[in-house]
Parts: structure tokens; sequence; C-alpha cells
């Protein structure tokens, strides 16, 4: 186990770098310059110049890339062209927000989803079915913006009960949760549902109904742990897009998340803060997909880890 | 006379689909007594499956319903009983062994917890009392280490095994009726003899009732006393085990015991029923056997003959031995 965990982590450091190739070409492959945003609209081409000289962006693109690479490995993830603030600071500071937004979301979408896709599934095309199915599609269609918009109108507009966004209280955190998780509720409710729909078909299942045991522990014991595999990846792959930080979420509720970081330094052309947010992101992915695959040894007995 | 354990009276499940009715069981009638080995035999969808679950109630995942009849468990009819009472009845007085032991166990649970939770259940053992229970069980249907088995996982046995730990979980609370659905149809022979040698010895040692569910008249022969051959949801004939054999009535019968392969008889080819059990959407009108029967008469194709005495303890349902008197054609 912790030979196979050792072993998958020095696994990250290759794909890593990859993907750092791939992230450094494409922001500079994003149209517009930068020196030109960092001096200013009316300064001289020759300041222009003088700026790109600081920036060492008038090196050739592979000493750009050997440069940025060699300070990553020391710790050094650039400053921001924006702020002038280190990047490491600027990401730290809009990490936690994020974080926090991103389980609070998964932890009521997996609550919900689960609970509304068990009921679904035992009371398969009764009105509890129809009523979970047409929530879940609701969450899936709906988009997110309008959903917020919607919840920001009712909650903090008409009955004043929640603020409008901002992160100052816990109770900030409830109406933009409550968005960003709806569609993930809905996904994970609908998985779990056609999930335990195929096991509770099993013969195991009729195994532990012979032995008399109630039908709920027949569901939730017997049921639902063999169902969780296909719900746990899917759940994962949804915790690593929410870790990115949702753009259209965070915006419209003013969070001061990652996402909205992202948006503000792609359209300052802020490379250093963009290239470090997107490796970010790539470990973020890397790392649920380990959990997830070691989530499934302790779900299923016969994937051992050696 | 002996005292009677199960009484299924007339019993008919239907299943209720898009094309309609399909009569599963239709009006069978099976008495079991006590220490007494049923064989119930047939061929496949002639409704021997559906009636051992409508003994557990456990029709859940099927559109099948129990429309009529009676079930009478040591004289309570177990059709009356609410879904609470019948828990208290499944895997304590009456257990069930599947067909499939690869499948029947759940595998993400460890083979100690999937036997201790019927023992804690109606034991009401506390954990470990249950777990030395378990062993116990294990040992009991001859299964090695057992003291380690229930650690393991049911992907580390064998289809034998399996079937064994399946048995140990359905004698753990002394059932006083066992139902046996093909307890060995999926295993290979030699498993196949070590299983029904226990099931024997289980037998002697307990005292229980059981229902032997199955096709294969090789089974019958070394484990039952009484037979019920079954055929597209009716009993056909019913009979000792030795009559059975020796002077079998109805010609689906004697099709069953003529397609079974005898040692020094040379024959080039088995004999074989021709056809197929008919589908439900186009059952024959009279006799449900008749279109394959090689004895069929005409009233055969018209009527349908019923379960009749053809000796004292023999009773047979086909126009060959139908008293016509009484049955007034």
């Amino acid at each position: 186990m912790l030979k196979y965990l050792i072993k998958r982590l020095i696994g990250i450091i290759p794909i890593l770098f990859f993907v750092s190739i791939f992230i450094f070409l494409f922001v500079h492959m994003i149209p517009g310059d930068p020196a030109r945003l960092v001096a200013g609209q009316d300064a001289s081409l020759q300041d222009v110049e003088m700026v790109r000289e600081e920036l060492g962006l008038d090196r050739p693109i592979h000493v750009q890339y050997f440069s940025f690479v060699t300070n990553i490995l020391q710790g050094d993830l650039g400053t921001s062209l924006k702020t002038k603030r280190p990047v490491l600071e600027e990401i730290s500071q809009r990490f936690m927000p994020t974080f926090w937004l991103t389980v609070w979301s998964m932890a009521w979408a997996v609550i919900f989803g689960l609970l509304i896709g068990v009921i679904s599934a035992t009371k398969r095309n009764k009105w509890q079915d129809y009523l979970g199915m047409f929530g879940a599609v609701s969450g899936i269609s709906l988009p997110s913006f309008w959903l917020g918009l919607m919840l920001i109108q009712l909650f903090s507009v008409q009955l004043g009960w929640l603020p409008t966004g901002g992160m100052d209280s816990w109770k900030s955190y409830i109406l933009p949760s409550i968005t960003l998780g709806a569609g993930v509720a809905a996904v994970i409710a609908r998985f779990s549902r056609s999930s335990l729909m195929d096991i509770l078909k099993e013969d195991y299942i009729r195994t532990g109904r012979a032995k008399g045991l109630h039908e709920n522990k027949v569901v939730w014991g017997h049921g639902l742990k063999n169902a969780m595999i296909p719900v746990v990846t899917m759940t994962g792959l949804q915790f690593g897009f929410l870790l990115g930080g949702s753009i259209v979420i965070e915006t419209v509720f003013s969070w001061p998340g990652l996402g909205r970081l992202l948006i503000d330094s792609v359209s300052f052309r802020d490379y250093p803060v963009i290239q470090a947010e997107m490796l970010l992101f790539a470990l973020e992915f890397i790392l649920i997909n380990l959990i997830v695959d070691l989530l499934y040894g302790v779900l299923n007995p016969q994937i051992r880890y050696e | 006379m002996a005292e009677t354990m199960l009484k299924i009276e007339d019993l008919k499940t239907y299943f209720y689909g898009d094309d309609g009715v399909v009569k599963a069981v239709d009006g069978v009638t099976i008495t079991i007594n006590k220490g007494e080995t049923v064989g119930v035999v047939g061929e496949s969808g002639c409704g021997k499956s559906v009636t051992s679950l409508s003994v557990m109630r456990l029709l859940h995942d099927t559109p099948g319903e129990i429309v009529d009849g009676s079930i009478e468990f040591q004289g309570k009819n177990l059709l009356s009983f609410s879904e609470k009472e019948m828990r208290q009845i499944r895997g304590n007085e009456v257990a069930m062994i599947f067909q499939e032991p690869m499948t029947s166990l759940n595998p993400v649970y460890k083979i100690g917890k999937q036997l201790e939770e019927a023992i804690q259940l109606h034991l009401k053992y506390d954990k470990q009392k249950a777990r030395e229970h378990a062993i116990q069980m294990l040992k009991l249907v001859g299964i090695p280490r057992s003291d380690e088995i229930v650690n393991e996982f049911p992907y580390q046995l064998s289809g034998g095994m399996r079937q064994r730990v399946m048995i140990a979980m359905a004698m753990a609370c002394r059932p006083k009726l066992l139902i046996a659905d093909e307890p060995t149809t999926a295993l290979d022979v030699t498993i196949q003899a070590q299983i029904l040698d226990l099931m024997r010895t289980l037998r002697e040692e307990s005292e229980t009732s059981i229902m032997l569910i199955t096709h294969d008249l090789g089974v019958v022969a070394e484990m039952c006393d009484r037979v019920v051959v079954m055929y597209a949801g009716k009993v056909v004939e019913e009979t000792d085990v030795y009559t059975l054999f020796e002077d079998p009535k109805h010609p689906y019968t004697r099709g069953l015991i003529g397609s079974v392969p005898k040692l020094g008889k040379n024959a080039n080819r088995l004999d074989s029923i021709p056809g197929n059990v008919p589908t439900p959407s186009n059952m024959p009108k009279g006799c449900k056997f008749a279109p394959r029967c090689s004895n069929v008469l005409k009233v055969c194709l018209e009527k349908e003959p019923v379960l009749e005495k053809v000796e004292a303890n023999h009773t047979c349902r086909c126009w060959l031995y139908q008293n016509t008197e009484t049955v007034g054609v």
C-alpha cells in the first residue's frame, strides 16, 4: 500500500513536467502583449521594450520556459505582473475560499444526491422516483448563473436572509454552495440511481433478503457499497472541476476565489499567475484521481494495491 | 402420520407483464413433512423456482404476485403474514440456498460478517458469540481453516467453498425447512457429490425438512424421499422416489427418466423429449404437454386432465390414467 502510494506520487513528476510544457506554450499563445499592458496604453514604444526586457519576455521562448521551470523548482512561482506581488501569495490567498466552497458544495451534493438516488432506485417508477429524477434533470439543465441569480433574488433581495455575495460569515457560503452543488447533486443522483438499480438485481441482494434482513439494511448495507464505485469516480472528477473554482459562480457571488483570479489574470495577460494556476489545477486533478483509486481499494476488496 | 412442516395448497403465482398474464405457478399443491426431503423436478421455466420464492415471499424484484392459494408453514398461513413477520421466518425457520454460489455472496463483505448478520439477527447473539457460531458452522460444512476464512472475501473462495458457505449460512439458525434451489447445478460433479453428502449429513443431524428443487434426476435419486414433477406451472406427477423411477406414469416423467444416460447401455443417441416447454403466450388449450407427448390422445388436445390418484401413493395428471367416469368425458 505504502509502496503503491510512493510509486504513484513519483509518477506525478513526469506528468507535471509535460503539463508544464503545454501550459507554458498555450499561455504564450494567448494574443495580446503583456508588456504593453504593464507599461500602460500611453507608454512609448521604447518604454514597452524596456518593460519587456525587464520581464524577460524578449528572450527566446525555450529560455523563458527553462527559467520558468528552474524557478518553480526553487519554489519561486514568479511575481504577478498586475499586482507585483509573489504569485504564490496571490494564489494561496485565493485557494482557501475556493477550497471551502468546494467542500461545502460537495458535502451537501453527496448527501442529497445519494439520498435522491437511493430513494429513486428503490421506488422505481413510483412518484418518488419521478419527483427525484425531475429534480435531477432540473439540476443538470438549469444554468448555474441563472439558479444563482434566482436564489439571490429570493433569499437575499426578497427575504433578506442571506448576503448577496462576498465572503463574510458562514451565511455567505449557503447560496453559492447550493448553486455550485445543485448540478453535482443531480449527477450523483442519476449515477447512484442507475448503479443501485443494477446492483439490486444481483443474487446476493436476494440472499440478504432471504436471511431476513430489513429492506433498509439490504439496500443501504449490501446494495449501496457495491453501487458506489461508479459514483465515486464521477464524484472525484466533479470535485476536481469545482476545485478549479467555478468562474461563473464566483463571479455571480463576488467570491474571492481562484476562478475569479483566473478571469482577472487572463484579461491582464498575467502570465505567471495563469501558469501557476493551471499547474495547480493539473496537480489537483492528479491527486484527486489518486484518492479515487485508493477509495476503490476500500470499496472493492478485490482491488489491493501492491 | 408425520408432522406436516409445509403445506402449499393450490398456489397460483402470476406474472403481470406487457404481453399479459403469465401463469408461472398455476395451482400447485405440495406437502412436506418433518424430516422429509421432497424433490421438485422439471425443466427450466416450469415454475419450480417461482414456487420456492413464493414460499419465502421473495418475489420483490419480479412482477410476480401470489394471486391465490395458501402456504402453511407449521400450520400458520405465511400469506397472511406481514413483511415484518416474514422477516422473522426468513433465514431463521425457513432458509434458502440458491443456484449460483458465485454470485450469491456479497463481494464486498467478509465471509464472517455475512454469516454473523443472520446469527445476530435471529439468535440474538452478541458479536463475539456470533463469530464463534459462524466459525463453528463453517467447520460443520467442512471448510478448512474456518477461523481464517471468516476474515476472507468471497472472491478468495472457489465455487464449491462458496456453496458450503451458503449452506452454513442457511443452516446457522437451525431452520426447520430448507429450500434448496438447484444447489449443485453450478458445481462440477465431484463437488456436487460432496455438497449432497453434506446436505444429507446435516439433514440427519438436525431433522430439517428439505424442499429440493432440481432438474437433475440423479440428485433426486440420491437425496429425496418423495418427488413432485412439474410442467408448465402445474404438478403433473407425485409419488415416492422408488415408484417414480420404477413405474413412472406421466409421459413427461418417462421422457425425463429416459433422457438420463445409463451406464452399460450401449446407446448411440440419448432419448430426448421433442420440442420445448410452451411459451406462456401460446399455451395449448388441453393438456400442456400434449404437443410434445408421444402418447397423445384426441381428448388431450381439447381438455386438460386433473391430478388424480392412480395408486395409493401416486398421483398423475394424464388422460391415459384418468377415470373417465369421474371426469365425465
